[in-house]
């Protein structure tokens, strides 16, 4: 009952950070910070659905780092190209 | 004619540097010989040793060791060998020697990344195409043939119309992509008259093994003679017969593909 | 020993003997070992009427020709593989003949151009895609579970998958041949020249399509390969006591992975410009050139290695064998093995010398360059110095690994030339490099040449002719330099030209005459296989000495399920096969450190399409004491085959899709019978058992169809961030800032946020009802889920009709480009994930995983995965 009451809980912060996400831009912040910012709140979503909904935080923690390569992969292949031009 | 003085200076600078200037192609032929040297020589007393050791421990050879003893069994699991030492120190070895290698190569790389020596290099555009080259001088007369002075810096830049090309003149050892979208460059200082042959590098549709043109390398006072005589016609004077612009902006070589092409 | 009756054999283990047995089944020669006919079918109590229909009953024998479009069992599907690759052996030497041919005179004789380029285009995808690899996967699924020590790959349809794929990728290549001619701009595929202004034909886009399937078909493999060796390995074998040829391909799967996720993102972009008419690769768009050349060298760099690796290994193995010396600095070899592979994915730009890119970034990649060739050099150091002390037998395997061990060396050697930067600026484009990497390529051949002859005995039962297997060698060697060196001192022709300067016209003869050379060897070695087959001496047991891993332990050729002494173990510290009722008691007391737990049997339903029969069942219960077994291995299924011919219509429908008529047909025949073939696939009872006692680190606690999913899901987040890297470059090459989001306000992804959050939300509430088992509240949950998935889909599609009205389309630009691949790739994972849902309803409603609720669970899994790529694809492409 507890779990569930977790989920609920989760997903209520997944509704208000996507939100916030929108109106972000209305803070007049420079453009940067306000990337970072609304990118940063989807990083936290996106632990929050991968740690809970899909239970990473209570499996072993090597899937976890399975994960975290693929997200190198795709983040140095990213980086390194949008560098290399910049 | 500011053009004109100020390349008799560059000449003089080049001619008293003795003939030792440093270009792409001294740079390339000074590491291209040490690597093959080194390469060779390595590549000998590897092949050598590993010959050597293969025929000297062949079953029923001398040194062979008879018996079983301390052979591997089926089932056992894994164990190395040891002889750790040796193999480090062969691997430090080789180590050591292709660091430094690299490491000794890389100012090269960058003076061949830098400016050309002296501040008057002649500035020429290329422009790719499928499948011809087309050089545009600072007046703004554009060519098929590259006709540049000897002894004076040529700085290419260059681009492409339409796919991805490679402009690569072998004898002066220059070589660049030619990326539709991109700019990139490179130079080089031709010494002597004479003619070179400019090749495509990058397989760029049907044409590619015909994709070539000459790099004529003129006297000094030959080529500001011609130099003077041009303008910024280029429309007239870019196909050399052999090409002919279609309505839609694409070129297609006629002459030389007539016979490869479908 | 004489050959019995299965039934008998089983009954037999399953009942009295408790005790190890002596490792004599190395004698045993049954001259049919398959065994499969005799076999009673599997009655599966609760299976419907639907799935019975479904059923292939039993593995037909051997010599039937049924048997190999319905098997599963690793041995044949490796078969398989090895023929077929050497089919495509045969294709791509006879197009590489066709280049040496016309290249005998420097002018334009026998081709001309268009032929000439797509003899150069496919010999080098052929090679380097269906030959290659392909081999080198013949060998692993034969070898790598017997020499862990499984009966099968853990998800044995979805290997037969892997291979039918395979086929039928490279069948739709041929047809590409009779639609205008194949795809002619090189391997490599540079664009803009890959794009139909520069390629119109039909064939280069089916081309593309059959490297996608090839993609798919290497996907799959890789989540199979990994989960095997991962959760499937005897009992004291743990990652750093695998035989060397296992750890090669371990390094080479997970190379895979990630490597052909980056090319898959390439190929579904570069499809998408073909046929859908989107821009990304157009001369246009800033950067389109050099992003192709980012992602397909992303992923052809490591390409290198992974066809390199398995080569490597077999040389390991050979040069252990035949020198009877354990490898020196093993450990240290493994390790350098690990940092290559790790390394290979940051040295790609090491291709893009000459473009654009910047002077840091090439320093950046010429260091990381140089450092990946070092652990190479300790490598083969390591395999001199085993030699060593060795009692050297110059048999045919030792002599090809030996001979590609010198190759790889002058390839390694003329390797460093490229990587001083002023030197590959000349090299670039010339046959140097040409010459390089067929000595380093084909020296890897070589090495897989000599493990075809080390392990022929082994698949066959029959030993080849070592005379001829010499002849070959000498052949070859000779063939190999003649075709290969010349090119060295012919260096500065231009690569994939057929006119050249004349003073080179003696190097491109004799290199011309080294090709045929070189061909004519692998007559010798078709004649010498194929007559060795049927005319060869018999191997008793195992015909090398010094042997030690596992595959050579059993029967050549091994019977179906491997292992006829009993369960290999290496819990004592050497190979043993235990009777199965002391596996039993090992997995009751957990022998071995905690390394294996009781376990349930699985299905190889891939994902979600687990059947209920296949409810967990505890291995002690899993012996039938009757004798007629009834929960043995299933080894037969026609389903990946019906796939795999969809897959081929479906593709080649989809090529000449704008084209209408014909195509029409095939794309709806093809996708027809794709849904009748992954649905049958679902419900087909197939049992796979699950080993009682194993290493499984690093993933023990993570059943076999669970870590299937999550190491498919890593690999589609190589896909995603290739996606979404490939909208970062060209918007960096745009200027970030001056580029505005398609959408003109943010709301209607908002409510798609909304929609997909919420759907995550109910799958979840699925999850907790069916483990409560409410049926209602599961059915519901999921219905409520695919609802959601439908809002999500048609509120995206009134968003897009809006857009289109505007005259936003597909091919407007870049920018609309970018917007409609990567939130459409993203929707069709939607659509995939809302087909799953409709299956997983239909069973649900019957009753289904109440008992069992891990299909849930993992349709879970991935429908967060969806639902987390939408969290980032939001903001990237409606606010910023």
């Amino acid at each position: 009952m507890s779990r569930l009451r977790l989920y609920v809980a989760i997903y209520v912060v997944l509704f208000a950070f996507a939100t916030m996400q929108v109106f972000v831009e209305g803070l007049g912040l420079s453009y940067w910070t306000g990337f970072w910012a609304v990118i940063g709140l989807s990083a936290v979503k996106a632990l929050l659905v991968a740690g809970y909904y899909q239970h990473l935080r209570f499996e072993p923690r090597s899937l976890s780092y399975l994960m975290l390569v693929g997200l190198t992969a795709a983040v140095v292949l990213t980086a390194a190209a949008a560098y290399s031009i910049s | 004619m500011f053009e004109l003085s100020s390349s008799v200076g560059s000449v003089t600078a080049v001619l008293q540097a003795g003939g030792d200037v440093r270009t792409p192609a001294t740079e390339f032929e000074a590491i291209f010989r040490v690597f093959l040297v080194l390469g060779v020589l390595v590549g000998v007393v590897v092949l050598v040793y590993m010959t050597y050791n293969a025929v000297k421990f062949r079953a029923g050879g001398p040194n062979t060791a008879e018996g079983d003893a301390d052979r591997p069994r089926l089932g056992e699991l894994p164990t190395g060998s040891g002889g750790g030492r040796k193999l480090f120190l062969s691997f430090g070895l080789s180590a050591v020697i292709v660091l430094s290698l690299i490491a000794w190569t890389y100012s090269s790389l960058l003076y061949v990344e830098g400016d050309p020596p002296g501040d008057d290099a002649l500035d020429v555009e290329v422009e790719g195409y499928q499948w011809g080259w087309a050089f545009t001088y600072p007046n703004g007369y554009t060519d098929s043939t590259l006709r540049v002075p000897a002894d004076r810096p040529v700085r290419l830049t260059l681009t492409s119309r339409d796919v991805f090309h490679n402009f690569g003149v072998p004898e002066l050892r220059v070589k660049a992509d030619v990326i539709p979208g991109q700019e990139t460059d490179a130079w080089f200082v031709a010494e002597e008259p004479g003619t070179h042959t400019i090749n495509c590098y990058e397989l760029c549709g049907a044409g590619h093994s015909y994709m070539s043109a000459d790099l004529v390398v003129m006297e000094p006072d030959a080529y500001e003679t011609w130099y003077a005589g041009t303008d910024n016609s280029s429309e007239g004077s870019e196909p050399d017969g052999n090409e002919t612009t279609s309505a839609n902006g694409t070129t297609t070589a006629n002459a030389t593909l007539a016979g490869v092409l479908p | 020993m004489t050959r019995r009756n299965r039934h008998h054999e089983r009954a037999e283990r399953d009942g009295e003997h408790d005790e190890p047995r002596v490792a004599d089944g190395g004698h045993e020669r049954p001259a049919d070992t398959d065994g499969g006919h005799e076999r009673s079918p599997t009655p599966l109590e609760d299976v419907g009427a639907v799935g019975r229909a479904f059923r292939v009953e039993e593995l037909p024998p051997l010599s039937s020709v049924a048997r190999w479009f319905v098997t599963t069992n690793h041995k044949d599907v490796g078969v398989l593989y090895v023929v077929t690759s050497l089919f495509f052996l045969v294709f791509g030497g006879v197009l590489a003949l066709l280049m040496r041919a016309e290249l005998w005179t420097p002018a334009a004789d026998l081709l001309g151009a268009n032929a000439y380029n797509q003899a150069v285009s496919i010999h080098g995808m052929v090679m380097v895609f269906w030959f290659l690899s392909p081999l080198a996967f013949g060998f692993a699924n034969y070898m790598v579970p017997l020499q862990i020590g499984a009966e099968d790959l853990a998800f044995p349809r979805l290997n037969a998958l892997s291979y039918w794929f395979y086929l039928f990728s490279g069948l739709l290549l041929g047809a590409s041949f009779f639609q205008e001619g194949a795809f002619s701009g090189g391997w490599t595929m540079y664009a803009p020249l890959n794009v139909p202004v520069y390629t119109p034909e039909l064939g280069a886009t089916t081309t593309v399509l059959a490297l996608l399937l090839f993609v798919a078909s290497i996907t799959v493999s890789s989540v199979n390969f990994l989960t095997t060796m991962h959760r499937m390995r005897a009992p004291g074998l743990t990652l750093r006591k695998l035989p060397l040829f296992t750890w090669t391909i371990l390094l080479t799967v997970w190379m895979m992975l990630f490597a052909f996720a980056a090319l898959g993102a390439a190929l579904v972009i570069l499809t998408s410009d073909r046929v859908l008419g989107t821009t990304y690769f157009a001369a246009e768009t800033a950067g389109g050139s050099l992003l192709w050349a980012h992602l397909f060298w992303f992923f052809g760099h490591p390409e290198v290695y992974i066809v390199f690796f398995p080569a490597l290994g077999v040389m390991a193995e050979i040069f252990q064998t035949f020198s009877g010396r354990r490898l020196v600095g093993r450990k240290w070899f493994i390790l350098a093995m690990v940092l290559v592979a790790l390394q290979s994915f940051a040295v790609w730009m090491h291709h893009m010398f000459l473009t654009s890119i910047n002077l840091q970034v090439k320093t950046l990649f010429m260091i990381t360059t140089i450092g990946i060739s070092l652990p190479f050099d300790l490598m083969v150091f390591a395999l001199i110095y085993t030699l060593v002390k060795g009692k050297v037998r110059f048999e045919t395997p030792f002599l090809f690994a030996f001979g590609a061990l010198a190759l790889f060396i002058l390839g390694g050697i003329t390797g460093v030339f490229l990587g001083a930067v002023v030197l590959d600026y000349e090299f670039r484009g010339t046959y140097w490099v040409v010459a390089h990497f067929h000595y380093v390529m084909v020296g890897g051949v070589t090495g897989l040449v000599g493990g075809l002859y080390y392990w022929f005995p082994k698949m066959t039962g029959r030993m080849y002719d070592e005379t001829l297997g010499k002849l070959h060698f000498a052949l070859y060697f000779v063939g190999f330099n003649l075709l290969y060196f010349p090119m060295f001192v012919a260096w500065e022709t231009p690569r994939r030209v057929f006119v050249y300067d004349v003073s080179l016209l003696p190097w491109h003869q004799l290199s011309t005459v080294g090709g045929f050379l070189l061909g004519a060897s692998f007559l010798v070695m078709f004649y010498n296989l194929t007559r060795s087959l049927w005319a060869g001496d018999r191997v008793e047991g195992n015909p090398w000495d010094y042997t030690t891993t596992a595959e050579w332990a059993v029967p050549s050729p091994p019977p179906l399920e491997n292992y006829p002494e009993g369960t290999p173990t290496y819990a004592r510290g050497k190979l043993e096969f235990l009777a199965p009722s002391a596996v039993r008691s090992l997995g009751r007391t957990g022998a071995d450190g905690g390394t294996d737990e009781a376990s349930t049997p699985s299905t190889d339903g891939g994902t979600v399409v687990r059947d209920r029969s296949s409810a967990p069942v505890v291995p002690e219960t899993d012996f039938d004491e009757g004798g007629h077994d009834e929960h043995h291995a299933s080894h037969a299924s026609p389903w990946p085959f019906v796939v795999g011919v969809a897959a081929f219509f479906a593709l080649l429908g989809l090529s000449g899709v704008n084209e209408g008529g014909l195509y029409l047909v095939l794309l709806a025949v093809g996708l027809l019978l794709g849904t009748v073939g992954f649905v049958a696939f679902g419900l087909e009872p197939f049992h796979v058992p699950e080993m009682v006692a194993a290493e499984r680190w690093p993933f023990a606690g993570v059943e076999n169809a669970k870590l299937g999913v999550w190491i498919f899901l890593a690999s589609d987040v190589v896909l995603f961030g290739a996606f979404v890297g490939s909208y970062a470059f060209i918007r960096v090459a745009f200027g970030w800032t001056a580029w505005e989001p398609v959408p003109h306000d943010p709301f209607p992804g908002l409510v798609n946020t909304y929609l997909l959050l919420t759907s995550s939300f109910a799958v979840v509430l699925a999850l907790v009802a069916a483990k409560r088992r409410s049926r209602a509240g599961l059915v519901g949950s999921l219905v409520v889920t695919f609802l959601l998935g439908v809002a999500f889909l048609v509120n995206k599609a009134v968003e897009w009709q809006e857009l289109f009205h505007e005259g936003l389309t597909l091919s407007t630009g870049v920018r609309t480009s970018t917007f409609y691949l990567t939130t459409g790739l993203h929707a069709a994972h939607v659509v995939v994930g809302l087909l799953i849902l409709l299956y997983l309803i239909a069973r649900a409603l019957r009753g289904g995983y109440l008992d069992d609720d891990r299909p849930v669970e993992y349709f879970g899994l991935y429908w967060h995965f969806v639902d987390i790529v939408w969290l980032f694809l939001f903001p990237l492409f409606y606010i910023f």
